[in-house]
């Protein structure tokens, strides 16, 4: 079996934790990433009749007060870019943090995820419309 | 395959171990299992379960290889019982706590995080140049374990090396170091348990020497005080009532006759300190035959010619020759004496008698001489003998009666001759006979010599003639009373 680290990346309340509860079974309570900044979870997945786990890093969301630790990302094969659609800043967090990611451990594949699908009403980001 | 089979044998053998376990310390009932019994009551666990935890020393209980690049778990191993998460998210949480502590504060880039505790559990880190090996151990492993574990995790680089360098998340080529994490699940119990049971020998041991010492000398003494009790009964006079042994004391009660032994004296031969016996007699007569006889020879105070015996009927004999006024006061005395119920003295010969017996045969010896001989005439030598003895009893007998002896030999001749050598021929052959008793050990005190000549001739005996019966020497005897005046006999 592969097994793969993959980081969820994002600025705060984008909905990161949402994500990962909503496709895994977790052992350990969100409590950890206020604690130490990190929640690791397993999602065990079939690509291509090859098994693979991946080790889903949820890193705490970044804000004023807290920055994301670049160590934690150390390792990862791939990581998740989330995005809230309400919220602007939000999108401008993550290409931050893309390019802090990138600087520390190298260009690994990420997918950059648009959250808050249900909220579509109250989007800040439009189509078609570049975020500069 | 094999290493979940393996795991499987080790933890039906470890269950057995424990059920067996379980069934000898059922029976152990001190106050530390007590307390053990509680806690597996308490915790819902068993019994053993608990007893191997408060023995446990130290177990290493899991171990985790961990690729440092990427944190991924690349093999795990658990002891047997140990209940396990999911050893991925174990294996990255604690890569994540590493860096957490690592950048929160500020260490420098060489250190790294190789020890963590929290409570009885302790978490050892190892780390190498590409995995890092991770120990959950309860209990205070020993400092030897660290060397257990670098040796692993660098025996796994030198092995596994190029496997670690290349990972890019397949693990299984890692299931070859499962021999090496194995070897670093160790343990150790203490076996108080066992060092108990030998304090717990040495205690019953000194114990039971303590009772053995004890008990033998209880043994010895009451062997003593019982040969001592035999020993009183077998003596007569004694009658004992009451023996008791106290604590440290022996008591007993009974009566003696006076003339019986001090039972006092009898302690010291069988071993008995005589000031831990409180005894009390009670004076009593015993009539035992061999204390009446005592007793009679205090009260009769028989003169050393005289011998008793009493039966055990009580009848006194008496034997021997004794002076007539004792015999009589004897006779009168024996009948009051305790234990005494008849005298006899048909055996007993009274000293007068025997005394004038003697002292008529002495003055019926005559030793003839031949004629004009001064020295005695041959073949008379048992006459002589005779006459010694006599003479000798005769002193013996009067000593009692507390007289003294004199014997006159008187020597005579025949009427051939002067009657100035005859006189002279019978001095001289008296002279000769004394000389002869003295050397044959009568004292010369006891006797005197008298030539007579030719007057008072002895008259014919038994065929003897005249002339020759007075060619000799006779003898007479005077007793003298030592306290009153002469009481001599014709």
């Amino acid at each position: 079996m592969i097994q793969k680290k993959i980081c969820m990346v994002g600025a705060f309340a984008t909905g990161k934790t949402s994500l990962v509860a909503r496709f895994v079974r977790s052992i350990y309570s969100d409590v950890y990433q206020t604690t130490v900044g990190v929640k690791i979870d397993k999602k065990l997945v079939n690509l291509d009749s090859q098994e693979v786990s991946l080790i889903l890093w949820d890193l705490y969301g970044e804000d004023e007060l807290q920055k994301v630790r670049m160590s934690y990302l150390r390792g990862a094969s791939g990581y998740f870019l989330v995005v809230d659609g309400t919220r602007r800043s939000t999108f401008e967090t993550a290409l931050a943090l893309q390019a802090k990611v990138e600087q520390t451990i190298g260009a690994v594949p990420f997918i950059l995820v648009l959250n808050k699908l249900d909220l579509q009403a109250d989007w800040e980001l439009e189509e078609g419309r570049s975020p500069r | 395959m094999i290493g979940p089979a393996i795991r499987r044998a080790i933890a039906t053998a470890l269950e057995a171990t424990l059920q067996s376990l379980n069934q000898a310390l059922e029976n152990s009932l001190t106050p530390q299992s007590f307390a053990w019994r509680l806690e597996a009551l308490q915790t819902g666990k068993s019994f053993a379960e608990v007893v191997l935890l408060r023995t446990l020393l130290y177990r290493v209980e899991q171990v985790f290889l961990i690729h440092k690049e990427t944190s991924l778990l690349l093999h795990h191993v658990a002891a047997p019982g140990v209940e396990t998460l999911d050893a991925d998210l174990v294996s990255a949480m604690l890569k994540a706590i590493q860096d957490f502590v690592c950048d929160s504060f500020n260490t420098s880039s060489g250190d790294s995080l190789d020890t963590l505790r929290f409570g009885e559990l302790t978490l050892w880190i190892e780390q190498g140049p590409q995995a890092v090996l991770a120990g959950v151990i309860r209990g205070n492993a020993p400092y030897e374990l660290r060397t257990v574990f670098q040796q692993a995790i660098e025996k796994i680089h030198q092995v596994q090396g190029k496997a670690l360098a290349d990972f890019q998340g397949n693990a299984a080529v890692f299931e070859a170091s499962h021999a090496d994490l194995e070897d670093c699940l160790r343990s150790r119990y203490q076996h108080k348990k066992q060092g108990n049971k030998a304090y717990a020998w040495v205690a019953m041991g000194m114990l039971l020497l303590a009772l053995g010492v004890f008990g033998f000398f209880g043994f010895r003494a009451r062997q003593r005080w019982a040969t001592y009790l035999e020993q009183l009964k077998a003596e007569p006079g004694i009658v004992v009532i009451e023996a008791k042994r106290g604590w440290r004391k022996y008591f007993i009660t009974g009566l003696r006759d006076p003339l019986a032994v001090d039972p006092a004296q009898l302690l010291q031969p069988v071993g008995i300190n005589p000031q831990a016996v409180v005894s009390q007699w009670e004076p009593y007569l015993s009539f035992d035959s061999e204390l009446a006889a005592t007793r009679v020879k205090d009260l009769l105070k028989p003169p050393a010619t005289v011998s008793l015996s009493l039966d055990e009927d009580g009848v006194l004999r008496m034997s021997g020759t004794a002076p007539r006024a004792w015999i009589a006061e004897a006779q009168q005395l024996a009948q009051f004496i305790p234990g005494v119920t008849q005298v006899e003295v048909a055996d007993l010969i009274e000293t007068e008698a025997e005394l004038e017996s003697i002292q008529r045969q002495i003055e019926n010896q005559i030793l003839q001489f031949q004629e004009g001989q001064t020295a005695i005439a041959p073949h008379q030598d048992e006459s002589l003998q005779t006459l010694v003895e006599q003479i000798k009893r005769l002193i013996t007998i009067a000593a009692a009666l507390n007289q003294t002896v004199q014997v006159e030999a008187i020597g005579r001749a025949n009427n051939n001759g002067s009657e100035a050598q005859n006189l002279a021929l019978s001095q001289s052959r008296a002279d000769a006979i004394v000389a002869l008793l003295v050397s044959a050990g009568i004292e010369p005190e006891s006797l005197t010599a008298r030539g007579i000549g030719t007057r008072n001739p002895l008259q014919n005996q038994s065929g003897i003639s005249t002339v020759e019966i007075n060619r000799s020497v006779s003898f007479k005897v005077s007793l003298t009373d030592e306290s009153h005046s002469e009481i001599s006999n014709p």
